[in-house]
C-alpha cells in the first residue's frame, strides 16, 4: 500500500473528520435557529469578540519578549491605521523583533 | 426576455459582480495570512509522509486548520480514526458558536442555502462576514448578510488554503521555519483589527477582557486548544452575570 496515493483507512478518516466538522458548523444554527430569547441576543453581540479575543491569546503568552512586543505594536497600529498597515507592521516587527531580541521570558 | 426583466437582471448581475470585488478586496490580506499557515501544514504532512492526494481531501473536506494541524501531528501509516475524530470534534467546537452568531444575520436567507454555505465556515470567513453584516446593519440594509461577499471570501480562502498546503508539501521542507521571519503575526493582527472594528466601549469590552485572561492562562496550563472554548465561555458567563442594562450603548 506504500506506493498508493490514499489507503482506505486514510480515507475514512479524512471523511470522519469532514463530516464531525460540519456538523460542528451548521448545528448551533439548525438548533437556536428558531429561538427568540432577548439575552441570547444581548449574548450574540458580545460573543464573536470573546471568541476573536481567545483565538490570539495564544501571541500574548508564547514566553518570548519578541511576540508580546510585536503584538503590542500591532494592537496600537490597528488603532489608527487600515488592514494592511497592521498586516505589515505585525509581521514586519515580529520578524524583526525575533531576529535582534531572541530573550526568554520564561 | 423582455426589456424591463433583462434591465434589472444586468442590474442584479453589477451587484453581484460589484459585491464579490468588494468581498475580494477586504480578503486580501487575509489571503496573505494563510499563506504561512497553509505551507507549515503542508511542510509537516510531508514529514509525517502523507501523500499529496491525502492533504488535498483534508485541505477539500475538512477545510478547518487547527484540526488539520492537530490531525497531522498523530497521523500514522494507519491513522487512529476515532482519535483524530475526537481531537477534529473538540478543536472545532468554536463553529458551534460561530454558527449562533450568523442566526440574527441571516434571518431572512433560505435555511437550505445557508446550511450548504457553512460548508465552506472558517474563522475568518466568519469574522469578515460578520463585521460586514454589522456594517449593512447600521446602514440600513434591510438585509444584513451579502451572500455573493460571503461566497467570494469562503471560496476565495477555500481555494488559497489547498494551493498553499500543496505547495507546503512540495517546497516546504527547503524554506525552513517561516515564523522566523514573523509571519505567523499574521493571524493575530488580522483579528486585532477585526476586533478593533467591533470595539462599542470599555463596558462591552469588559467580557472580551475577561476572555483574553482566561485564554492566555488556559493555554499556559492545559495543552491544546481548550483556550479558545475556555476563553468564550467566561466572556459568555460575564455577560450573562451582569445586568443587560450595564451593556446598553448610546447610538446617539
Amino acid at each position: 500500500m506504500h506506493d498508493s496515493l490514499i489507503n482506505h483507512h486514510a480515507f475514512l478518516t479524512i471523511l470522519c473528520m469532514g463530516l464531525v466538522t460540519y456538523l460542528t458548523r451548521i448545528s448551533g444554527y439548525l438548533l437556536l435557529r428558531n429561538k427568540n430569547y432577548p439575552r441570547l441576543i444581548r449574548v450574540l453581540e458580545i460573543l464573536p469578540g470573546c471568541v476573536m479575543i481567545s483565538l490570539v491569546a495564544p501571541i500574548f503568552v508564547t514566553g518570548k519578549l519578541s511576540d508580546f512586543i510585536a503584538a503590542i505594536l500591532t494592537i496600537l497600529t490597528a488603532m489608527r491605521f487600515s488592514f494592511l498597515v497592521t498586516l505589515i507592521v505585525g509581521i514586519g516587527s515580529a520578524g524583526i523583533l525575533r531576529h535582534f531580541l531572541p530573550m526568554v521570558l520564561h | 426576455m423582455s426589456p424591463p426583466s433583462s434591465v434589472a437582471h444586468q442590474k442584479l448581475k453589477h451587484h453581484v459582480h460589484h459585491e464579490c470585488l468588494r468581498a475580494f478586496k477586504t480578503a486580501i490580506p487575509l489571503i496573505i495570512s494563510f499563506i504561512p499557515f497553509g505551507m507549515m501544514l503542508g511542510a509537516q504532512a510531508k514529514i509525517k509522509d502523507m501523500s499529496w492526494l491525502e492533504l488535498v481531501l483534508m485541505c477539500g473536506i475538512n477545510f478547518a486548520g487547527g484540526s488539520e494541524f492537530v490531525a497531522i501531528g498523530l497521523w500514522q501509516q494507519t491513522p487512529p480514526l476515532l482519535l483524530i475524530v475526537c481531537m477534529t470534534l473538540l478543536v472545532n467546537c468554536r463553529h458551534i458558536l460561530m454558527g449562533v452568531t450568523m442566526i440574527p444575520i441571516c434571518r431572512r436567507q433560505p435555511v437550505r442555502k445557508m446550511l450548504l454555505s457553512f460548508f465552506l465556515l472558517c474563522d475568518e470567513t466568519w469574522a469578515l462576514s460578520l463585521q460586514d453584516s454589522y456594517r449593512r446593519m447600521e446602514e440600513g440594509y434591510r438585509e444584513p448578510f451579502s451572500y455573493p461577499h460571503y461566497i467570494t471570501i469562503a471560496v476565495s480562502f477555500y481555494i488559497t488554503w489547498i494551493i498553499t498546503a500543496l505547495l507546503g508539501i512540495i517546497i516546504g521542507p527547503m524554506l525552513g521555519d517561516l515564523t522566523q521571519y514573523g509571519f505567523d503575526m499574521a493571524f493575530p493582527a488580522v483579528f486585532i483589527v477585526l476586533l478593533r472594528g467591533m470595539w462599542n466601549g470599555w463596558r462591552r469590552g469588559i467580557p472580551w477582557i475577561g476572555s483574553l485572561f482566561v485564554a492566555c492562562a488556559v493555554h499556559l496550563l492545559i495543552p491544546g486548544q481548550w483556550y479558545v472554548i475556555a476563553g468564550a465561555i467566561t466572556g459568555l458567563l460575564i455577560v450573562l452575570c451582569l445586568p443587560p442594562s450595564f451593556f446598553e450603548v448610546d447610538h446617539a
